[in-house]
């Protein structure tokens, strides 16, 4: 019954905690200029990272080790330190677009511009991470983020075309703009492939005390949780689709973001969009400063724990202290929040295989894994991704800052 | 048991007596004698050791700071390999790390930072 509750729980959790700023920006900005032709680029990075979830907890139920742990120990510390200093640089530019999104989000409630928020959102999230416990964020968080599904109702309400809905599953060629479609195509798999999720979920499983005996329910929260979580990306686009497309809108102001859930509803849209932008990057601040701090604290040697006070983890509470400083200070500056949310989603594609190459050879490690090793399809499957989606960031980043089309 | 240095000792976790964590090993030292076979001598952990093994500079650098902090600063710690217990997944070492400088950091931070924060 315990085990029954927790698979119901760690299903809400992933599907509270799926959408952001950037899957909600990136899908809004896919169906706003291409309809539903990229609907295939959500379908691809949910299974990828409904894998790559997978991968990471049944890591740490059968090695009782962190990746950030394993990747230390098995490749030393010279090769620890390249994906260390990478994911940390991309991944602290996205924490710093989810702290904007919350500070646009109480700027859409009070009208006073988002940098004056910085502040009071920086300590806001510091304030979760110091005083509250795993679960307390976890659970909590993630559970008011089932807003987001009012997503999905708008766009069942505004009745997509489901046969052109459908053939959006298939990837296509663009029959306009080819860069910035595959721009936003790799955007979108840098929102949903995050590195900072593994090093987080696998962290979580180590708090948990998660063994072999979660493999089952490992499994099942993966492909469903990340299942439906999937599934409201594809409603933001679906929305974004049906709402700005007919108005030509594309999206190059997070003011025009709200439209999404305004449109169809008026005031009480506008209201639910800002509450679940506010509440879903809030959650993703606490988990990407979290998950920094873990794979600092676990490639070094220190104590760490979400559940430990502060004054017995010093060394991890304080660099999770220091990572949201430092985020704060670029929102501080005014950097746009769309324009800085797409560009960091753009990066995190560019750099994946440097996190997820070595991430797939600890998942094929006998030593860890015993017989649970990975099978052939999911290792060539992640693999081939995300060389692919690098590759096309690669080329497209310099065309779309470029202005080229 | 056959156990290669590099392999299955050098940067492995380190658990104290009281399972707490207490630090990476980030070195390991061989005891190199005229006529007599070598042996390991020691494990070195901490962030002179680390350092190092980056950046030579970097390191000596960071123990002529660390040397400020009073009296056995500034050189790298060193736990002799007598004290090491294979524990697999991990390593132990029969010492209570609250006694070693490998904490130093973390008490000082424990005590002059975190300490002066309301209810931490």
């Amino acid at each position: 019954m315990k085990r029954l509750i927790g698979i119901a729980l760690g299903i809400v959790t992933s599907i509270g905690g799926f959408l952001e700023i950037g899957s909600i920006t990136t899908a809004a900005q896919a169906g706003a200029d291409f309809h539903y032709q990229l609907i295939w680029a959500v379908v691809l990075g949910t299974i990828c990272i409904a894998l790559l979830i997978e991968m990471s907890g049944r890591f740490a139920a059968v090695s009782k080790h962190t990746i950030a742990d394993a990747m230390r120990e098995r490749f030393g510390l010279h090769f620890f330190m390249v994906p260390l200093v990478l994911v940390f640089f991309v991944s602290l530019l996205v924490l710093a677009a989810e702290m904007g999104g919350v500070a646009v989000a109480i700027e859409m409630v009070t009208g006073v511009h988002y940098p004056v928020w910085a502040l009071p959102v920086g300590l806001l999230a510091w304030g979760l991470l110091w005083y509250g416990t795993f679960s307390v964020i976890e659970n909590g968080v993630a559970m008011l983020g089932l807003i987001t599904i009012a997503f999905l109702v708008a766009a069942l309400q505004l009745g997509p075309d489901w046969h052109a809905l459908v053939s959006g599953l298939a990837p296509t060629l663009p029959d306009k703009q080819p860069a910035h479609y595959w721009f936003i195509a790799v955007s979108i798999l840098g929102a949903s492939v995050s590195p900072y999720l593994f090093y987080f979920y696998s962290s979580g499983a180590i708090e948990e005390k998660w063994d072999a005996t979660y493999l089952g329910s490992n499994r099942i929260v993966a492909a469903v949780g990340m299942g439906f979580g999937g599934f409201l990306n594809i409603a933001v686009l679906v929305v974004a689709a049906l709402v700005l497309a007919p108005r030509g809108i594309h999206v190059e102001k997070y003011t025009q973001l709200p439209l999404l859930l305004s449109s169809p509803w008026g005031r009480l849209g506008f209201a639910l969009f800002a509450a679940a932008l506010f509440i879903t990057c809030l959650g993703a601040t606490t988990e990407i400063a979290l998950a920094l701090a873990y794979q600092i604290a676990q490639g070094f040697g220190w104590n760490w724990g979400e559940d430990l006070a502060p004054r017995d983890d010093a060394r991890f509470s304080l660099t999770y202290t220091i990572i949201l400083v430092l985020a704060t200070l670029l929102v501080l500056v005014g950097l746009d929040p769309l324009k800085l949310t797409t560009l960091s989603m753009a990066l995190t594609a560019a750099s994946l295989p440097v996190s997820i190459v070595p991430f797939l050879v600890l998942m094929n490690d006998r030593s860890y894994l015993g017989e649970h090793t990975n099978g052939w399809l999911g290792n060539i499957s992640i693999l081939v991704v995300s060389v692919l989606a690098s590759i096309v960031a690669l080329v497209s980043i310099p065309l779309e800052i470029a202005g080229g089309s | 048991m056959r156990v290669c240095l590099v392999r299955d000792i050098l940067d492995k976790q380190l658990l104290d007596v009281t399972n707490q964590n207490a630090g990476k090993v980030d070195g390991i030292v061989l005891e190199m004698r005229p006529g007599e076979p070598t042996r390991v001598h020691c494990i070195e952990v901490g962030p002179i050791t680390l350092l190092r093994r980056l950046n030579r500079r970097l390191g000596d650098w960071f123990a002529r700071v660390d040397a400020h902090f009073g009296e056995g600063r500034g050189v790298p710690i060193r736990i002799p390999i007598s004290r090491v217990i294979l524990d697999s997944p991990s390593l132990r070492i029969d010492l209570a790390v609250d006694n070693l400088p490998v904490m130093a950091l973390e008490r000082w931070l424990r005590q002059h930072v975190v300490a002066r924060i309301p209810w931490s």
